[in-house]
């Protein structure tokens, strides 16, 4: 059994301030920044590090307020997959409630979440390169 | 140099239960299955492409697993970045200041390894590792 998982894409860092989190991961650990940017739809702001195939993403809120102190914490991580529908199948056999694919930020890729018995992680999955949903339900 | 991530620590209640979501469910094979006894913490790891996820469940209530779990329940608990040489990383985030809960590396479930205290990093634990030869 199984659902196929091929690695963890990304482990989210969610910050009051993620651009101070993303620096702070840099300047004490030489963790370097590859890109920021501004998801879309919101005013999320997210800061992006690569440790070989791991993203390490520092989320936080668009406009930062003075805070007296920083806070951070680890915010859940997403599984990469080679097929998100049979995942989906597989886990939802298992008993597990798992949401719809739906298109992910990046191009061409879906993601879903799990939703609860996860020990309390918020968990999801993506598939890069997957096919487009109407060919899917065809 | 912290090369990748070597794994996620989650904090459960019972590791045998959660093995019915991360092993059975996921379809994660299990690398590592220990008690270690020092930490009071059974430590299970999961491997997932170049990483590992990895339970923690107390097996005792005098640890910080275990007052971790019972503050704030189950959850992610640490981030763990590998390294070459866990004495080198160790010593650079001292001579920066980084407050330590290890002061020395000593043997873990990832190797060698030692944390980083959280208030150092917004909040976030951070543990070093640099697996052993011929360990898992």
């Amino acid at each position: 059994m199984g659902i196929g998982a091929t690695h963890i894409d990304h482990i989210v860092i969610q910050s009051n301030d993620s651009a101070a989190t993303a620096k702070l991961f840099a300047d004490q650990y030489g963790i370097e920044i590859k890109r920021t940017m501004s998801r879309p739809g919101t005013r999320a702001h997210l800061e992006f590090a690569k440790l070989q195939e791991v993203i390490v993403e520092f989320a936080g809120p668009g406009e930062v307020q003075p805070y007296d102190e920083v806070k951070a914490r680890l915010g859940g991580f997403v599984l990469a997959v080679d097929d998100i529908h049979a995942a989906v199948t597989s886990l939802r056999e298992s008993g597990w409630d798992v949401g719809e694919p739906h298109p992910a930020v990046q191009p061409g890729a879906l993601i879903t979440g799990v939703r609860g018995r996860t020990n309390g992680v918020p968990l999801a999955l993506i598939q890069y390169n997957a096919r487009p949903l109407e060919e899917n339900s065809q | 140099m912290l090369t990748k991530v070597h794994h996620v620590g989650i904090v459960v209640h019972s590791a045998d239960e959660a093995l019915k979501f991360y092993r059975d469910a996921l379809g994660l094979p299990v690398t590592a299955d220990q008690v270690i006894e020092d930490q009071g913490v059974r430590g299970i790891l999961l491997q997932i492409g170049g990483s590992e996820i990895e339970l923690l469940e107390p097996t005792r209530n005098d640890t910080g697993v275990a007052r971790f779990l019972e503050s704030r329940g189950e959850g992610m608990h640490h981030i763990c970045f590998e390294s070459d040489d866990v004495d080198k990383e160790l010593e650079a985030a001292r001579a920066k200041g980084i407050e330590l809960i290890d002061e020395k590396p000593r043997p873990g479930l990832a190797g060698m390894v030692c944390f980083l205290h959280p208030k150092s990093n917004h909040g976030v634990l951070i543990e070093f590792a640099t697996p052993i030869a011929g360990s898992h």
